[in-house]
C-alpha cells in the first residue's frame, strides 16, 4: 500500500538514494493492486520537490504547464489525463494520441536536441534515464530547464509515473483517478495464469534473432495474456539467443511484431523450430505491444484472445 | 608436410568439438546419433543446424585466413586484412540501406551487403589503376581506406535520417554471426567460393615473388600485372560472400597468417593451405564460444575472434622475439 506513496514523497537525498528507489520499484509493483490512493492528499501548496528514477532531487516553483515530453510514454500518459494542451514539445515517435501529433515534434528521445528543445520554452523536462541522456540533462539543467529523467520499461511504471506527473503538474486528482482506472482495467484484462499455459517464444528481431526475458514489457504482457515466455529464465531484458536453443525450448507460438509471415519463416534454419513450421505465430503490431502506458490493458486483452486462439 | 598433417589434425578437432558442444548441452552420444541417424531426437539440432554452422564458419574462417594472407603479400604491408580495400564500409553501407528501405529484414540485408561489398572493391580497383594499367599497391592502400571511410560516413547520415528504430540492429548483423547458417547458406558459399579459391591457390608462386617485390618478381619472369589483379578479384570476391554470410569477422584474416608465419615460415604455396586450416579451426572454435559461454544467449563472434585470439597473439609475439 505504501510503496508508491514513499517514492513520490520528498526526501532528502542520500547516495544510497537511487538503489533504495529501484527497490522501491520491484516492491511498488507488488503492491499496486492495493491502489495509490494517498497521492492525492497531498495539495500542491509551495515548491514541488520530487526525487526521480536517477536519483536527482527536481524543485519547481511552480506546477509545471510547458511540457516538454521526450518518451512516447510519457506522452501517453499526459493526454491520458487530460494535459495534453500543457505538452510543447514530443519525440517524433510519440504515435499516440492522434492528438499529439499537433505538438511540435523535437525529434529523438534519447540524446535529444538541446536546442530544440530550448525553442519551445519549456519549464519542465521529462527525459527516459539512460547513460546516454546523463550529458544532456545536465547541458539542459545548466540552460535553466528543470529535467525530470524517468524509465519506464514494465507495467508497474505506469501508474508510478503518473502519479509523478501529477505532483509535477499539480494535477494529482486526474493522475491518481488515471492510476486507478489502470490498475482496473490491468486486473480485468490480465487472465488467470493456466495450469499449462501455452509456451511463447518472443522474437524480437531476426538477424541476430533477439529475444526478451523476463525483466522485459512485452514478457509481462504475454504472461498477464495467459502465455509463458520460453526465455522467461533470461536474467537480461534481452538478449541474442541461438536457433538451437529454440529448437530445444520447443514453444507453442512465436510471437512477431509484423502483419504478416515474417521473413526469417521461410529460412531454411528455422524450420527446425516446430512454431516456425507449423505457421503458429501471434502476430502484434502497433506501438502498445512496445511501449508500457494506459492502452497496456487493451493490447494485453488483444494478446489474451490470440493466444487463446492458438491450436492445442 | 607434418606442420600442414597437424594443422588439418587440429581443424578437424575444431570441427567435432563445433558439432559437439552448443546452445543445447548434448551427451557425446547422443550427438553420434543424432549425426547417424535421421530419425534420432537430437538429429534436427546437430545435423541441421549445429553441422552447417561449423563447416560454414570453418569455410570463412579459411577464406579470411587465405585472403589475409594473399593481401599482406600483395601490398607488402603486415597491417593488411581482408576488410582493407573498402569491403567494410561497402558492406555496412548496403546492409543499413536494405534495413532503412525495408524494415523487416530478411534475405535481402545479406544480398545488399554484398553487392556494397562489391561496389566498393570496383570503386576502389578503378582509384588503384593509374597510369595505364598499372595496379599500385601503394594507392590501392589508400583508396581502400578513403572509399571504405566515405562509406561509413554515408552510412551514419542514412541512419542519423532514417525512421527505423530497427537500424542499431544492422550493427548486430555486421559485427557477425553464423545464426544463418543453414546447409543452403554452406552450399551457395561452397558453389560460389570455389573459383575464387582456387584462383588464390593457383597464384602462389606469383605470391612469393610479389612479397619480394616487383621488380624482382618482374625479373623471374611474373606477370606481375595480371597476377596483382587476379590475387586482388579472387580476395575481394571470396570476402564479399564472407561478408554476406557471417557480417564482418574482424581479426582471424589479419592474424592467422601472421601467426602461421611466426611458427614456420613457409612458402604461399603452404602458407595459404596452413593459413587455410588455421583460419578455418579458429573460427570454429570462436564460434563454438560465442554459442556457449553465455548460453542461452549468444555472443558476436567477432567479439570472440578479438578477445581470444589477440592475447594468444601477443604470446606468439612475444616468444618469437626472446
Amino acid at each position: 500500500m505504501g510503496g508508491a506513496i514513499t517514492i513520490l514523497r520528498p526526501v532528502p537525498i542520500f547516495p544510497e538514494r537511487a538503489f533504495v528507489f529501484s527497490a522501491l520499484r520491484w516492491i511498488t509493483a507488488a503492491a499496486f493492486t492495493v491502489g495509490l490512493g494517498g497521492c492525492a492528499a497531498e495539495p500542491a501548496r509551495g515548491p514541488i520537490v520530487v526525487v526521480d528514477d536517477a536519483g536527482d532531487t527536481v524543485r519547481l516553483a511552480r506546477p509545471a504547464s510547458r511540457v516538454a515530453s521526450l518518451i512516447p510514454a510519457t506522452t501517453e500518459l499526459l493526454f491520458a489525463m487530460g494535459r495534453g494542451g500543457n505538452v510543447v514539445g514530443r519525440t517524433r515517435w510519440c504515435d499516440w494520441p492522434a492528438a499529439a501529433a499537433r505538438v511540435p515534434d523535437l525529434g529523438d528521445g534519447i540524446v535529444p536536441n538541446l536546442e530544440a528543445i530550448a525553442a519551445v520554452r519549456p519549464d519542465l523536462v521529462l527525459l527516459y534515464h539512460s547513460a546516454q541522456n546523463a550529458a544532456a540533462a545536465d547541458r539542459l539543467r545548466s540552460l535553466g530547464m528543470p529535467v525530470v529523467q524517468v524509465r519506464s520499461d514494465l507495467l508497474a511504471d505506469v501508474p508510478r509515473i503518473a502519479g509523478l506527473l501529477g505532483r509535477l503538474l499539480g494535477a494529482s486528482a486526474a493522475a491518481d483517478s488515471l492510476a486507478r482506472t489502470f490498475d482496473a482495467e490491468l486486473a480485468a484484462a490480465s487472465v488467470r495464469p493456466p495450469s499449462d499455459p501455452p509456451r511463447i517464444f518472443i522474437l524480437v528481431w531476426e538477424q541476430p534473432p533477439i529475444t526478451v526475458g523476463r525483466g522485459s514489457y512485452l514478457s509481462e504482457i504475454i504472461e498477464r495474456a495467459g502465455g509463458r515466455n520460453v526465455y522467461a529464465d533470461l536474467p537480461a531484458s534481452s538478449g541474442q539467443i541461438s536457433v538451437e536453443s529454440v529448437v530445444a525450448r520447443d514453444p507453442d507460438a512465436v510471437f512477431t511484431s509484423s502483419d504478416t509471415i515474417p521473413g526469417f519463416a521461410r529460412r531454411p534454419e528455422w524450420q527446425a523450430v516446430r512454431a516456425v513450421r507449423d505457421r503458429r505465430f501471434i502476430h502484434a503490431s502497433g506501438s502498445e505491444f512496445s511501449r508500457p502506458g494506459p492502452r497496456s490493458p487493451a493490447a494485453i486483452g488483444r494478446l489474451a484472445d490470440r493466444i487463446r486462439g492458438l491450436p492445442r | 608436410m607434418m606442420r600442414l598433417a597437424g594443422l588439418a589434425a587440429f581443424a578437424l578437432i575444431a570441427l567435432t568439438i563445433g558439432v559437439g558442444a552448443g546452445s543445447v548441452a548434448l551427451p557425446p552420444g547422443e550427438v553420434w546419433s543424432g549425426l547417424a541417424r535421421a530419425d534420432a531426437p537430437a538429429s534436427l539440432i546437430v545435423r541441421n543446424l549445429r553441422l552447417p554452422r561449423a563447416l560454414l564458419a570453418f569455410l570463412v574462417g579459411g577464406g579470411l585466413g587465405v585472403c589475409g594472407a594473399a593481401l599482406q603479400a600483395l601490398v607488402r604491408n603486415p597491417l593488411a586484412d581482408p576488410y582493407l580495400l573498402g569491403l567494410s564500409g561497402g558492406a555496412g553501407l548496403g546492409a543499413v540501406l536494405a534495413i532503412a528501405a525495408r524494415p523487416g529484414s530478411g534475405w535481402p540485408v545479406p544480398l545488399a551487403a554484398f553487392v556494397g561489398a562489391m561496389a566498393a572493391v570496383v570503386l576502389v580497383y578503378r582509384l588503384s589503376v593509374v597510369s595505364g594499367r598499372r595496379l599500385d599497391p601503394r594507392v590501392l592502400l589508400l583508396a581502400g581506406v578513403v572509399v571504405g571511410a566515405f562509406a561509413s560516413a554515408v552510412m551514419s547520415a542514412v541512419i542519423v535520417l532514417s525512421d527505423a528504430p530497427q537500424l542499431r540492429n544492422a550493427f548486430l548483423w555486421l559485427l557477425g554471426g553464423f545464426t544463418a547458417s543453414s546447409w543452403q547458406t554452406l552450399g551457395l558459399f561452397v558453389v560460389y567460393s570455389v573459383i575464387p579459391f582456387a584462383m588464390l591457390f593457383a597464384l602462389a608462386r606469383s605470391l612469393d615473388l610479389l612479397a619480394l617485390g616487383e621488380e624482382t618478381a618482374l625479373h623471374l619472369g611474373t606477370d606481375v600485372e595480371r597476377a596483382k589483379r587476379l590475387v586482388y578479384v579472387a580476395a575481394s570476391l571470396l570476402t564479399a560472400a564472407s561478408v554476406a554470410t557471417s557480417g564482418i569477422i574482424g581479426f582471424v584474416g589479419l592474424v592467422v597468417p601472421h601467426a602461421v608465419r611466426r611458427l614456420w615460415s613457409p612458402l604461399h604455396v603452404a602458407l595459404l593451405p596452413a593459413s587455410f586450416l588455421a583460419g578455418g579451426g579458429f573460427l570454429v572454435l570462436a564460434d563454438t564460444l560465442a554459442r556457449t559461454v553465455i548460453r542461452p544467449l549468444e555472443l558476436p563472434v567477432g567479439v570472440v575472434t578479438a578477445l581470444v585470439g589477440v592475447p594468444l597473439f601477443a604470446v606468439l609475439l612475444r616468444r618469437n622475439l626472446a
